[in-house]
């Protein structure tokens, strides 16, 4: 072990009070353990995002290390994560309250935040390989919890999926470590041009297989048929952390290849890059479209990720400075606004146990607080000013039009836009039946369901962070400029 | 002083004031009512102060690209008519709304939407505009919807539909107008756009950019939500959504056309044909509704088609734009001042009767003066009668129409189509005529065959003193404009040829003189004979009882809203989508499940993992049984278990 062992810290604390929290009977003990717990975890990630490390935990051979440091991208990421997982986390609290084996859930709740961490502080490919993995297996308890036949089937499909698109990854690693000076994260790629030369096809097959594959966590075409049926299936608040959160696994994982090994110079142009950004455009549609025919509120949710996640995807796949600008705030806005989503569903199932979207006429009377949050989220998602996913969409559309596509450029922004109008479609009508029940509605045998405050009030903060965000982006936005400096 | 800021402060005071507001009404009703007519009173106080002062401020990194507000004259003058007019409906509605459910709602958007509403009208760059006019849309929305009743939430979808997708098409244009030029400026964008060689580029966006506005501002073949969201929403809602909610596309367009597109005679073209369609299609429609508001907003759409047949107009003229301009901005500002006043009274009559078809409400004006006063100098003013308003601001249209016809005349060019233009616009008018007649006809002039028993007298007067204050000193406004023009309409005019790049005239118009005159003449004859000829001979009929009563005879299929919007986007389109996305989204089950069949069958004799049937059982069906703890599943877990204490004995 060499360098900042402290680095670990954050690492394995979650770890390690995880497996404690499994065995603690008494509710309220273990309640205040995990609140404790994420908010240490939540102060360590933003210490350390202050500072800059590294720490070589074991070499296994003289390429092969498991190791970590902190950079741009583990900073961003590392602090969105548990950020949404502190506050989610204080949501299950009383959520869980009507599932069974509470213990359980916190337990790989908790654990799996440490593989996330993990995952973000990677510095080589090695560890992150090794992250992603042990995310999915911790994870899928999370997913099987309520252990109905529906859902254990669900979560044998996320596994398999997950396992799959992993080996995907896998394999491309056996390629890059020969083809790379290194595995070690450097901006800008570490490829080994005295090899590449003759084998670039070769190399762009592996980087378009492993962007398949390691998009499978992110939602993407084709391999995203998991993802609408394990999130729903999921309590809520694990649902929630799924699709904002789990989903930027993947996110990562593809930054780390496309920019830290391959090299955003190596692709640009490539058919890998075009092959990618229909890819990604065919899931934005393809998502939201289903997410518009969908009448379960999760299910649709879920779909919603699919395509939401994917303009992450597609900012990224642009390789140019503006798009993975658009691309970084989109995985802050979707990773905020998908938890108000899934969360105020989980309210409404946990006070009202309506699933279906057409269950939901004159909810915005009852929950008041929660149809707002929901609101907002919806509007962000949709992209309409004052709110985040304005911001981001702003630019995605930049970074498409400046990325020299030619009228690729313009079918995407077209996408995009036919995507935010289904958007508009599959959330607004929600808010719309819920606010606006009609003067037929029945005043009188309505009653406030207003869930307690430690579901209410991680709605509010996130549902205030995504307009104030919008409104004041110039802060992330410096922050991310400083990442992209860096690597293109 | 520095006047700069109270651009912004009039954006966000009202928004701020909303919040106030709501806060109050969950105390005090009576103090909330008032409050808000004190918000509006300031931002109206302020918008006046800045008059003149041509102030701008920005708010740099606000929503990524930054805020920035510009206070030259067409500006102020379109945030003073906005918060007038705003503040003149928020008073009346406290006699409106006594009986209404949701009022706390209903006040909070009210002022949300004056605050978006200005920042739209003092807007310097697109960006900003386009923050506050989606801003707007959205709370506007909650206005038209606030009667909750069927027709109503139908007509808000509509709404806010054609908001959405206007709003979306807008955004793209803006996209690409930035790509293109890097600045959403509105003066740096009129720089960039003077100096293209090649316009196509150029004319495509800007179609793009005019999509959503042209959509708001209610612009053919957009205009299909306007018929339907002005008459359901409450009236004093309706009267800003037709005053002013409508200019804020206007806005957008003369954005457009007096910088981006100055002087293009092409781009003129554009505008004035939809304009003319517009125009047209508003009167016939007009002609043809029963229904007081819905004959209302119909007028509203024609109204605004005279706008665009000006903004057009001013296009063609190209530098001789000068009449044009000072009919663009005057019917703007005549004809909120005009809608406002019969919105109103017909406020009045709904607020009484609960009521708005003609044969229902026929005559129940009749022994009320007051009120018949005030509608008439509304009908007076609308329709172009010398001596009100709307005559001065349609006289300079005319004006401009022939003054092109004469400048084509001496080119030598062909006529005939600025002619039909010239005849079409006259039509227009005594349409509007014809269909105002009908209306005051109606409920202040004829005796109801059936009287409605039950909707007569509620006791006490069918207004209170501070709405009937009201109205009258909105009423007396139109013919003091249409009197006196020279020290009233000129001076607006004036006002805006900078935004407009117009040149102040050598000399002032001759309103009154007979060449001018024989327009409004015109018009007058044919809309006395549309109206004794068509709408008493063919739009009444006698019904069983041998009473004339109205009918509707506009035919039921043609409507583009039903016949085509609706179907192409909830029906078609969704089709094709969803069975694109299907097939996509189901391949790779679809796969999984080939291989199934093919390769991990029971039948095929390969050795398979007894754990298959979980692990390649993607299929949602419920038919097998799983045994959760047995099989595939535990094993992962204990190899996960595994890994764990690995990597734990290896950490540690």
């Amino acid at each position: 072990m060499s360098g900042n062992t402290i680095l670990l810290l954050p690492v394995m604390l979650p770890l390690i009070v995880g497996i404690i929290i499994g065995f603690i009977k008494n509710e309220k003990q273990r309640n205040r353990m995990v609140f404790i717990t994420l908010a240490i975890e939540l102060a360590l990630v933003v210490y350390f995002a202050m500072t800059e490390g590294s720490v070589t935990v074991w070499h296994m051979t003289n390429r092969l290390s498991i190791a970590y440091h902190i950079d741009g991208i583990a900073k961003f990421f590392a602090c969105i994560i548990s950020i949404i997982w502190f506050l989610a986390g204080v949501f299950s609290m009383e959520y869980m309250k009507h599932e069974q084996k509470p213990a359980r859930f916190f337990m790989f709740y908790v654990m799996s935040l440490s593989t996330l961490v993990s995952l973000c502080f990677a510095s080589n490919m090695m560890t992150l390989y090794l992250s992603y993995e042990f995310m999915t297996i911790l994870t899928f308890p999370l997913v099987i919890h309520t252990q109905e036949p529906q859902a254990v089937r669900a979560g044998m499909k996320y596994l398999g999926y997950s396992i799959f698109g992993a080996g995907l990854g896998l394999l491309g690693f056996f390629f890059l470590n020969t083809y790379c000076i290194t595995t070690t994260f450097a901006p800008g790629g570490t490829l080994n041009y005295a090899l590449v030369g003759g084998n670039e096809n070769l190399l762009l097959l592996v980087f378009f297989l492993m962007a398949v594959g390691f998009g499978c966590k992110a939602g993407m075409f084709p391999l995203h048929a998991w993802l609408p049926t394990a999130h729903p299936v999921a309590p809520s608040p694990a649902s929630a952390v799924l699709s904002g959160i789990i989903t930027k696994g993947g996110v990562i994982c593809i930054i780390r290849v496309t920019f830290y090994l391959m090299g955003a110079d190596f692709i640009r142009g490539s058919w890998a890059q075009t092959a990618l950004l229909c890819l990604t455009l065919i899931t934005i549609f393809m998502g939201s479209m289903l997410a518009y025919k969908e009448k379960l509120l999760k299910k649709r949710l879920a779909y919603s990720t699919v395509s939401q996640v994917s303009y992450v995807l597609f900012g990224l796949f642009l390789l140019t400075p503006v798009g993975f600008t658009g691309a970084l705030l989109q995985v802050v806005f979707h990773a905020v606004a998908k938890n108000i989503l899934f969360l105020s569903a989980g309210a409404i199932i946990y006070k009202k146990g309506s699933t279906f979207v057409n269950q939901l006429r004159g909810i915005g009377k009852e929950m008041p607080i929660v149809m707002w949050c929901f609101t907002i989220a919806s509007l962000s998602l949709v992209g309409i000013p004052p709110t985040g996913g304005f911001v981001s969409k702003w630019f995605l559309a930049q970074g498409a039009l400046s990325a020299s596509l030619g009228t690729f450029a313009v079918v995407g922004v077209g996408v995009l836009m036919v995507s935010a109008l289904l958007t508009a479609g599959y959330l607004l009508t929600i808010v719309l039946d819920g606010f606006f029940p009609g003067n037929d509605f029945n005043y009188e045998t309505m009653q406030k369901k207003e869930p307690n405050y430690l579901m209410t009030i991680p709605l509010v903060i996130l549902s205030v962070a995504v307009v104030l965000l919008g409104i004041f982006p110039t802060g992330l936005e410096t922050f991310i400029n400083s990442i992209s400096g860096v690597i293109f | 002083m520095n006047f700069g800021i109270i651009l912004p402060l009039l954006v966000f005071f009202p928004m701020v004031g909303a919040i106030l507001v709501y806060l109050i009404g969950r105390k005090n009703k009576e103090a909330r009512n008032n409050w808000a007519c004190v918000v509006t009173f300031l931002t109206l106080l302020g918008a006046v102060l800045l008059f003149g002062k041509h102030a701008s401020f920005s708010i740099p990194g606000f929503c990524g690209l930054g805020l920035n507000f510009d206070g030259d004259e067409l500006r102020v003058v379109m945030a003073i008519l906005a918060s007038f007019i705003w503040f003149m409906t928020t008073v009346f509605s406290k006699e409106y709304f006594a009986l209404y459910r949701n009022r706390n709602r209903y006040y909070f958007f009210l002022l949300m939407t004056l605050g978006a509403i200005l920042g739209v009208f003092l807007s310097a760059d697109l960006y900003t505009t386009f923050i506050f006019f989606e801003i707007m849309s959205f709370t506007s929305f909650v206005l038209v919807i606030h009667d909750e009743s069927e027709a109503a939430i139908r007509a808000a979808q509509t709404y806010l539909g054609i908001a959405v997708i206007g709003g979306l098409v807008t955004l793209t244009g803006l996209f690409m107008m930035y790509h293109m030029a890097g600045t959403l400026n509105i003066d740096a964008l009129a720089k960039f756009v003077a100096i293209q060689e090649d316009k196509r580029a150029i004319y495509a966006v800007g179609v793009l950019i005019l999509f959503g506005f042209g959509a708001k501002a209610g612009l053919f073949p957009l205009h299909v939500w306007l018929p339907e969201a002005h008459p359901v929403a409450p009236a004093p809602a309706s009267a800003l959504l037709s005053c002013i909610l409508t200019k804020s596309g206007v806005y957008g367009m003369l954005v457009l056309s007096c910088k981006l597109f100055l002087h293009d005679s092409n781009w003129g073209n554009l505008i004035l044909i939809l304009g003319v369609i517009t125009m047209v299609l508003g009167a016939v429609l007009a002609v043809f509704s029963i229904d007081l508001k819905r004959t209302l907003a119909c007028s509203s759409l024609s109204q605004i088609g005279f706008i665009a047949v000006a903004i057009g107009m001013q296009g063609l003229l190209g530098s001789h734009n000068t009449f044009a301009a000072a009919g663009t901005i005057l019917h703007i500002v005549n004809h909120s001042l005009l809608k406002l006043v019969l919105f109103m009274s017909a406020g009045v009559v709904y607020m009484n009767l609960h009521r708005l078809h003609l044969n229902e409400i026929r005559g129940w004006g009749k022994d009320k003066p007051l009120l018949k006063f005030v509608f008439f100098m509304g009908v007076l003013g609308i329709t172009g009668i010398p001596f009100w308003n709307g005559y001065i601001s349609k006289t300079l249209i005319h004006e401009s129409i022939v003054e092109y016809i004469e400048i084509l005349h001496e080119a030598g060019q062909a006529t005939a189509y600025m002619q039909s233009v010239e005849w079409l616009f006259l039509f227009s008018g005594a349409l509007t005529l014809a269909y105002m007649a009908k209306i005051f006809i109606a409920v202040f002039v004829e005796t109801n065959p059936y009287p409605d028993k039950n909707a007569q007298h509620n006791m006490g007067p069918y207004m209170n003193k501070l709405s009937a204050i009201l109205l009258l000193l909105c009423a007396v406004i139109l013919p003091i404009i249409g009197v006196l023009p020279h020290i009233t309409a000129d001076k607006i005019a004036a006002a805006s040829y900078h935004f407009m790049g117009a040149h102040a005239p050598e000399q002032g118009v001759h309103y009154f003189a007979w060449v001018n005159l024989k327009g409004a003449v015109i018009s007058v004859a044919i809309g006395s004979l549309v109206y004794f000829l068509f709408i008493r001979k063919v739009l009444m009929a006698k019904d069983d009882n041998g009473n004339l009563v109205y009918v509707d005879r506009w035919p039921k299929g043609l409507n583009l809203e039903n016949k085509i919007y609706r179907p192409a986007l909830l029906s078609w389109l969704p089709f094709i989508g969803a069975l694109f996305a299907r097939l996509a989204g189901s391949m790779s089950d679809g796969f999984i499940a080939l291989l199934r069949m093919l390769i991990f069958n029971d039948d095929s004799g390969r050795v398979i993992p007894p754990e298959d049937q979980y692990f390649s059982a993607y299929t949602d069906s419920d038919d097998d049984k799983v045994v959760y703890g047995e099989g595939f599943a535990k094993s992962l877990l204990m190899i996960g278990i595994g890994l764990a204490v690995a990597m734990l004995y290896i950490l540690l």
